[in-house]
């Protein structure tokens, strides 16, 4: 039954539409164009054809920053899917104050990366930090690591207050996913003597593969885009040793005016989370439970 | 005889129920202390942020580090958040941000609500193409689309729009993109419209109103949770928003928080007891609403795998 004119679904759309093709689709489209041209903002662009691209493959500063991207991503996502793993299984509990927790578990995600980066820039400040004050009062440590300027540590700092930040949000998910999962068929497996542990592997991980699923890609996506907190803790530094792709991207574009080679990079970007994310699709059916009706 | 083994089977019995109840009292506390193990690490930041900005600028520096801030309960003792809320102009910052979070959590529920409603229940060609246009271009991160989203503002709509202020170093770049373009919004609005009754929709259609008096009185007023859910997320978003303020903002009468917050960090990197006051201020106001709504938010960012 259609008791409006063909188009008026197209006045509803219309302004979501307009802001589809001016801000996403559009630039989509353009930042592809321009990853072929040589532009900074001053000068009108010229056509290099694929000299961004060669010269990314041969920058050492760019394999240094996709390295660094992979061990975020590696480290980033198991870290923080197993962590908030281990949080909802906690706070999936009928336990009087269980609402609390959850709520204070949450909070770093929805508070600002900026606030919360300075805060940890000040625990990880070398002399006066209180992380390296600890280490001297328990355990004598003197001189405490340079965390913020040794270019060992910088990245893993980095991974790990994003870890901190992020790990409540993936508890939500999962807690969600678990309390979805039908308590009678744990009752059974229970009447049918199977222990905690065996209850946990082979029938709450499988029927919690599709969040799982859900998780792992949101969590890539996340990893492949991390951008604030570089900016804030450590501006990719010392010597682009914390440095990631994001981050590359706009210190190309908007700190070096280099608008072509930083389109690229974003080209780059996009082309690995759509292979990863493809990749993941692809072996989806290996792992997660399909939906029976 | 009987009564015997009746006193003897009761006494065993409470004798298993206690050790049972024993055993679950073992395990709560073993929960509790638990729980109370992971809060100490996810506070713990908040704490020293909270307490540095209490100190004054002689403690900061103490070795070993004081948890207990000299200023606590001293005359003075919110000096800090004085300082920085009026000297260094952060009471303008948060109006600013309180504004653009505002007008963007405004514009996401009227695009994305209408948007929803389309997709969700009338029918039109290209539907499910769109739909699904708008859901995959949701997987390019930001830093693909911002280069030429600020071209276009600097080249464009900054000389078109020059007879009423310009583009560039305004409000506009930083509410306008998200005003208008809404992924995760218009699914989550289009989720909960479908599963409004269609009779609902039949009646009124029956009573004569038009499909724009059936979006406005029957699904809108229904949908109010889910509207408080995607303004409060976009809120959220945009008040942490840092990406476009960096580039879009010069002039400080228009920066927001965090933007005001990484240029305080970079100007007095050494003033801790200042910054972290700043912090302070910055996240205060998402904690408050984060308190009051926190089923809204838990929910919206659960269901739609978050951001705007």
């Amino acid at each position: 039954m259609r008791y409006y004119h063909p188009i008026t679904p197209y006045l509803f759309i219309g302004p979501m539409i307009g802001g589809l093709l001016l801000f996403r689709i559009g630039p989509i489209f353009a930042s592809f164009l321009m990853s072929f041209t040589n532009w900074n903002i001053r000068t009108n662009p010229t056509w290099v054809g694929l000299a961004n691209y060669q010269e990314l493959l041969s920058s050492d500063v760019f394999w240094l920053v996709l390295r660094n991207t992979f061990v975020f991503v590696l480290t980033y996502v198991p870290g923080a899917m197993i962590l908030g793993l281990l949080m909802a299984l906690l706070v999936n509990q009928k336990l009087k104050g269980i609402a609390f927790f959850r709520g204070l578990y949450f909070m770093p995600f929805i508070t600002s990366m900026v606030a919360v980066a300075l805060a940890w820039n000040w625990i990880f400040s070398t002399r006066y930090g209180v992380l390296n004050g600890m280490l001297t009062t328990f355990f004598g440590i003197q001189r405490g690591p340079a965390w913020l300027s040794d270019t060992n540590l910088t990245l893993w700092v980095l991974i790990v207050v994003s870890i901190w930040k992020s790990a409540g949000f993936q508890m939500m998910v999962f807690l969600a996913g678990l309390q979805g999962i039908p308590q009678n068929i744990i009752e059974a497996a229970r009447i049918d003597g199977a222990n905690r542990l065996q209850i946990f592997r082979h029938i709450v991980l499988p029927l919690l593969s599709p969040v799982t699923f859900f998780v792992l890609i949101v969590s890539i996506i996340d990893a492949f885009k991390t951008f604030e907190v570089t900016y804030t803790m450590t501006q990719g530094g010392p010597r682009g040793s914390s440095s990631t792709l994001a981050y590359f991207i706009y210190q190309n574009a908007f700190v070096y005016q280099r608008m072509g080679y930083a389109s690229s990079i974003a080209y780059v970007l996009v082309l690995l989370i759509a292979i990863v994310t493809i990749a993941n699709f692809w072996v989806r059916r290996y792992w997660v439970a399909q939906q029976v009706n | 005889m009987n009564a015997e083994i009746v006193r003897r089977t009761a006494s065993a019995v409470t004798i298993r129920a206690h050790s049972h109840y024993a055993l679950h009292a073992a395990r709560r506390l073993l929960i509790y202390a638990l729980l109370l193990f992971v809060s100490v690490f996810t506070i713990f930041p908040f704490v020293w942020m909270v307490s540095t900005s209490f100190k004054s600028a002689g403690t900061i520096f103490a070795l070993p580090p004081q948890l207990i801030p000299d200023k606590l309960f001293q005359p003075g003792m919110f000096d800090n958040y004085t300082e920085v809320l009026y000297r260094y102009d952060f009471v303008r910052y948060t109006v600013n941000s309180f504004f653009v979070s505002t007008m963007t959590g405004i514009g996401q529920v009227f695009t994305a609500s209408l948007a929803g409603f389309a997709f969700a229940r009338m029918r039109f060609r290209g539907r499910n193409a769109l739909f699904a246009i708008l859901l995959l271009t949701a997987f390019f991160p930001t830093e693909v689309t911002i280069i030429p989203e600020f071209l276009l503002g600097a080249r464009v709509f900054h000389p078109i729009l020059q007879p009423i202020g310009g583009w560039m170093n305004t409000f506009a770049p930083l509410i306008v993109p998200s005003f208008m373009v809404g992924s995760f919004g218009t699914f989550l609005m289009r989720e909960f419209f479908s599963t409004i009754p269609l009779e609902l929709e039949e009646a009124a259609i029956i009573d004569g109103a038009n499909v724009f008096q059936i979006f406005r009185s029957v699904y809108l007023p229904l949908s109010l949770p889910s509207v408080t859910t995607l303004f409060l997320l976009s809120f959220i978003n945009n008040w942490n928003e840092l990406l476009r303020p960096v580039l879009y903002i010069r002039s400080r009468e228009l920066y927001t928080v965090t933007l005001g917050l990484t240029t305080f960090q970079g100007e007095f990197e050494s003033a801790w007891n200042l910054l972290l006051a700043g912090s302070v201020i910055a996240i205060l106001p998402l904690l408050v609403i984060y308190v009051f709504a926190q089923r809204y938010i838990v929910q919206g960012i659960a269901t739609t795998g978050l951001r705007g």
